[in-house]
């Protein structure tokens, strides 16, 4: 429809009030955030503008550079796993065997709890008191001198990366089965009279078909590790010794904890800098259509 | 032929897979990871029906004896009750911001011609780029301004905000499938936009408004940082941050402990039950349109 005068007044009392509450929240405070990365805090009420400085202190910062080798770590470890594991079973759920309907409820439920339970749940299995990891190392033969997993900085990234993974692949199975199911019944009937079945299937028709859902997958999972802040925070708070303190924990630790303002936001930034191109860049980097 | 034409059901719609070997390695792949999904929430159920001498000499095996005063004392003994009841004002509140708040945009944005609808869409929808890690800072400052900590109204609208992008990107692409058939009839029988917008398209888009109350309850219940951030007195905590005050507190009662989890997880578990189709109908329209 076009707009007419008289429906001007309307139309802005229908967008005005989302617009304002937007402009405030979101879009004010980022801008704040840029600009209060380029101040310096004096004392607890003045700031000095100080341009750049704040981002070169940062980056030149030992944690903060461990941090952001965290955070890709993390961000690595969690989408490939994530989406090997989501593709496969998204794909046997897909092919519906009996009970399949049982399955994708299951395989979900981990999403929808607390990350705060989820911690607790994962701290408790690795604790060397009560948890199940250590009698099963034990039967292993490797229980010697255990250890929480979250107690040892070599291994604690790895143990929080497991938990979140057993939180959140249940996104990626449910992505990955409605990715095949939008698979128009047709393509595929057509294949299975051309003789294609099992593996020839999968290989063939499924992988490339479901290749936008696929890349949509995996950006959205990996800007999402890139923030994952609620699980890593309550089980580990970024230790021991930094070695789960991921960017956002890190941003987290500067700002509330050491209330270095300045430099808290320069993290802030970049996280937001980073989301922005993970998105551009992965979107044109899988920008091959759909191979039909 | 027919009948195949008179299934409804999408690709797969059917199990075929012939071969005996092919489906006993299916079902052995399903099962690992439904026990892997399954274990640890059945152990602290197991956990939180113990007493702690029975966990001390029994981690692993059932409970000698059912205890349930475990629960009964992680009800009244803790504040877990106030802070479900928080979570859930702070969830309702956010909900119905955004609703109200994002429906009229999205029909404006659907319907209407107008210079600068292309930047304005996008500029809604580019916020779905912005991490609210990136904004807590000034968040805390600004709601400091207007000293409003501990204020649920305010974190509630915190949160809708932050939907907006997506409820947008959404509810947009559900109003634009409404046919134009029904508003051409509607205005020639007189009917003004307001009347268009009441009678027509918010019923229509009934699907699409779950859809978003549906995405905004998964952000803001578990919801954990910028609440951490904002609420600091005990009375007015959401459910995560009380969660972990509770850990805190009953440190080394682990029974207890789990007992408190158990009844905090409930209320999501009962909610993704009930809700579990149009769960993934919401989050495949959030991930997959467009």
């Amino acid at each position: 429809m076009k707009i007419t005068r008289k429906m001007r007044g309307l139309i802005l009392l229908f967008i005005l009030p989302a617009l304002i509450i937007y402009l405030v929240w979101v879009i004010y405070p980022i801008i704040q955030a840029v600009f209060m990365s380029t101040l310096k805090w004096e004392t607890l009420n003045t700031t000095k503008f100080v341009g750049l400085d704040n981002y070169k202190s940062v980056f030149s910062n030992q944690l903060f550079i461990k941090s952001l080798k965290n955070s890709i770590i993390f961000m690595v470890a969690t989408t490939v796993i994530q989406i090997i594991l989501g593709f496969i079973y998204g794909y046997l759920v897909y092919l519906q065997p009996k009970g399949y309907r049982i399955y994708k409820v299951l395989f979900f439920i981990p999403t929808v709890l607390p990350s705060v339970a989820v911690g607790f749940i994962w701290c408790y299995i690795y604790s060397p008191g009560m948890g199940v990891l250590k009698p099963i190392m034990e039967a292993m033969g490797l229980g010697q001198h255990y250890m929480s997993p979250l107690a040892s900085p070599a291994l604690a990234l790895m143990a929080v990366i497991v938990a979140q993974i057993w939180n959140q692949v249940g996104i990626q199975i449910i992505l990955f089965n409605s990715g095949f199911m939008n698979i128009s019944n047709e393509v595929i009937e057509g294949a299975r009279l051309d003789g294609a079945t099992g593996f020839r299937m999968l290989w063939s028709m499924i992988i490339p078909l479901s290749w936008d859902v696929v890349k949509m997958v995996i950006i959205l999972q990996t800007i999402g590790a890139l923030r994952a802040f609620d699980l890593i925070y309550v089980m580990t708070g970024g230790g021991p010794n930094h070695s789960t303190e991921v960017l956002p924990v890190h941003l987290f630790v500067n700002a509330f904890k050491e209330f270095n303002m300045g430099n808290a936001n320069v993290i802030a930034v970049v996280i937001l800098i980073l989301a922005m191109m993970i998105t551009v860049v992965m979107r044109k980097v899988m920008e091959r259509d759909s191979l039909y | 032929m027919l009948k195949m034409r008179k299934r409804k059901e999408k690709a797969g719609g059917h199990y075929t897979v012939k071969s005996r070997t092919a489906t006993i390695i299916i079902y052995t792949i399903l099962t690992i990871g439904a026990v892997i999904v399954l274990l640890p929430l059945l152990w602290l159920f197991v956990t939180s029906l113990k007493s702690q001498s029975d966990l001390a000499t029994n981690t692993w095996g059932l409970p000698k004896e059912w205890v349930f005063s475990n629960y009964i004392k992680a009800w009244t003994g803790s504040q877990i009750p106030k802070y479900m009841i928080n979570s859930i004002r702070a969830t309702v509140l956010s909900i119905i911001i955004t609703v109200v708040l994002v429906t009229p945009v999205s029909y404006v944005l659907a319907r209407f011609k107008f210079r600068g609808k292309g930047m304005l869409y996008f500029f809604f929808i580019a916020g779905m780029m912005i991490p609210i890690h990136s904004t807590v800072i000034p968040i805390y400052t600004m709601v400091g301004k207007l000293d409003a900590y501990n204020n649920l109204e305010v974190l509630s609208m915190i949160y809708g905000a932050f939907r907006i992008p997506i409820s947008i990107f959404i509810l947009e692409g559900f109003m634009s499938s409404i046919p134009k058939e029904m508003e051409e009839c509607a205005l020639i029988d007189g009917c003004k936009i307001t009347g268009i917008f009441f009678k027509i398209i918010l019923p229509l888009s009934k699907d699409g408004i779950i859809t978003i109350a549906i995405l905004t309850v998964l952000s803001s219940w578990n919801e954990l940082l910028v609440s951490m951030l904002l609420i600091s007195d005990p009375s007015k905590k959401t459910l995560p941050i009380g969660l972990m005050g509770f850990i805190t507190e009953y440190n080394s009662e682990y029974t207890q402990l789990a007992a408190g989890i158990m009844i905090a997880m409930i209320p999501t578990i009962i909610f993704y039950a009930a809700a579990q189709e149009k769960i993934e109908k919401g989050m495949i329209a959030g991930a997959i349109k467009g």
